[in-house]
């Protein structure tokens, strides 16, 4: 194949777009990590449920039309999820005073992501859904890109910025940040740090069942199409450093344009494999991540 | 108001009490110095009191509320505020936004914030001109000052204050008792202080209360006391007298 400037340009866009599509699971990992030092295995499965209440909503409720409802109704219904399984699961661990909870609340979603993977088999069964198209092709520069592709991508731009308004702007994210620096001095001002913990454990799922909803007409929605969404979140947050909400964004769109451009230059069957290499490439070079800082014990 | 522990037993273990049937009482707008050997659960009362550590048994009150099982964040609301050893400041954050945290109990109330913030720079000057600098840049007594001054934002009726000096210069160590009695003052509030620089520390109480093996051993006002006589206490618990 011929590499152009136009080629190249192309898949420049292309591996944008899914660099900001993967972002948004990146996002919801590095922002639960951040406040609670828990890794949430379980996000995968919440990016599943995401996609399966979008094709429900979509093929029973609302129709083809008011897909972007959907997309609400999925965020919506899967951060109540989150409020829940937060508050039942994981906060028992947070409050009894035991040490290494967020180990134990690690474990916690390790089980709680089998336990919706065979959940949704149960009720699902194994088959592959779709909810359909919902958007004709557009057409970017030169390059042809699936309606629902950009529909999703130009959802992730607005979710990551309102997001970042969110935190920059508002009360309620100046006392996430400050959490994520100081879990004593916000107790100390008055802030009730359980609720803290449970807000963000909703608000990260919420942008994984998000990603979930705005690919499910690109990908399929079956009971583990979580799983390729959770390692690609985990490769960016170690590229872009635990914990880091610019890192991984950052971290995201590296990985979507190394995964881009290595199809095009090496070759397209190997396009899981770049965002491993890079993820080397990276914990040689500064093992923690582009923007994570190490951490000092006293 | 004031502080009353009634008979607290607490510990962080199960079977292993670090505070053995303690009481004392703080009245409004005193200072009661706690002092005693290492280990003799001084730091482990502060905590209590401001609710991270629930008591096995025994009472806590602040005028006529029972607060002994209430979490930090609502005690933080009865005008108690707790100042730990370690520098407690978001690192990431400027001066300011570090100050308007500590008001987040009224953060919609935006001229009372004002206000606050306006009085705070008056008994902090130094911190007006860092405000918009990120907290993880200033020196240590600068830090200690924002720590003091991030609690104090809510003007408390009692200020829980633990080592204070802890890790300071001498210099800077002096200069932080300054901050205390001056906030103190300003603010006629009561404070219940854990120290261990008795010398310097001592001159700031009205009320001293030796702490040994958890529960008080010696109390009294501070006329009764001397540091000579002090020293010879905390030896005397040293020794198992």
């Amino acid at each position: 194949m011929t590499i152009t400037p136009e080629l190249l340009l192309n898949f420049t866009i292309a591996g944008l777009m899914i660099g900001v599509l993967y972002a948004l699971m990146a996002l919801g990992i590095t922002f639960i990590y951040s406040i609670m030092k828990m890794i949430n295995w379980a996000m995968g499965e919440f990016y599943m449920l995401g996609s399966y209440v979008q094709w429900a909503l979509v093929v029973f409720l609302l129709g083809a039309d008011y897909w972007f409802v959907g997309i609400i109704g999925s965020m919506i219904l899967v951060f109540v999820v989150g409020l829940i399984v937060q508050r039942v699961l994981i906060s028992p661990m947070f409050t009894s005073g035991m040490e290494r909870r967020d180990e134990y609340g690690t474990v916690v979603t390790i089980a709680l992501s089998l336990f919706l993977r065979n959940l949704m088999t149960v009720l699902s069964g194994p088959d592959t859904r779709t909810p359909g198209r919902f958007l004709p092709p557009v057409t970017l520069g030169t390059l042809p890109v699936s309606g629902d592709r950009f529909a999703a991508f130009v959802g992730a731009l607005l979710l990551i910025f309102l997001f970042y308004l969110l935190l920059n702007y508002t009360w309620v994210g100046m006392a996430f940040k400050a959490s994520s620096q100081n879990r004593v001095g916000v107790q100390t001002a008055g802030i009730n740090i359980l609720r803290i913990d449970q807000a963000a454990f909703a608000i990260g799922v919420m942008l994984a069942a998000a990603a979930g909803a705005l690919l499910a007409p690109v990908f399929l929605v079956y009971p583990s199409n979580g799983a390729i969404a959770t390692v690609k979140g985990f490769e960016i947050i170690i590229i872009g450093g635990m914990g880091s909400i610019p890192g991984a964004v950052l971290g995201a769109i590296a990985l979507g344009l190394t995964e881009s451009l290595g199809s095009v230059f090496i070759s397209s069957g190997l396009r899981d494999v770049f965002g491993f290499v890079l993820l080397i490439i990276i914990l040689l070079i500064k093992p923690t991540g582009l923007f994570g800082e190490r951490e000092r014990l006293s | 108001m004031n502080l009353q522990v009634d008979n607290v037993i607490a510990g962080y273990q199960e079977g292993i009490d670090i505070l053995n049937n303690i009481s004392l009482m703080v009245k409004p707008e005193s200072v009661a110095i706690i002092i005693g050997p290492n280990g003799a659960g001084k730091s482990t009362l502060l905590k209590t009191i401001y609710g991270f550590l629930r008591p096995r048994s025994g009472a806590i009150r602040f005028g006529d509320r029972g607060i002994a099982t209430m979490p930090p964040h609502e005690i933080k609301h009865l005008g108690i505020s707790y100042i730990p050893q370690e520098f407690n400041i978001f690192p990431q954050l400027t001066v300011e936004q570090n100050l308007r945290m500590g008001a987040w109990i009224f953060r919609n109330d935006k001229a009372r914030l004002a206000r606050q913030l306006d009085h705070t720079y008056e008994i902090f000057p130094a911190l007006k001109r860092f405000s918009k600098t990120r907290a993880n840049t200033l020196s240590g007594g600068q830090l200690r000052m924002l720590s003091i001054a991030k609690e104090v934002m809510t003007s408390p009726k009692l200020m829980l204050v633990d080592e204070p000096t802890a890790g300071l210069s001498p210099k800077v160590a002096t200069e932080a008792y300054e901050f205390l009695i001056q906030t103190q003052r300003a603010l006629k509030s009561a404070m219940l202080l854990v120290d261990h620089n008795m010398e310097e520390a001592i001159e700031l109480a009205d009320y001293v209360y030796v702490v040994d093996m958890g529960r008080v051993r010696v109390h009294g006002p501070r006329s009764e006391f001397d540091a000579a006589r002090l020293r010879q206490i905390i030896q005397d618990c040293l020794l198992g007298v």
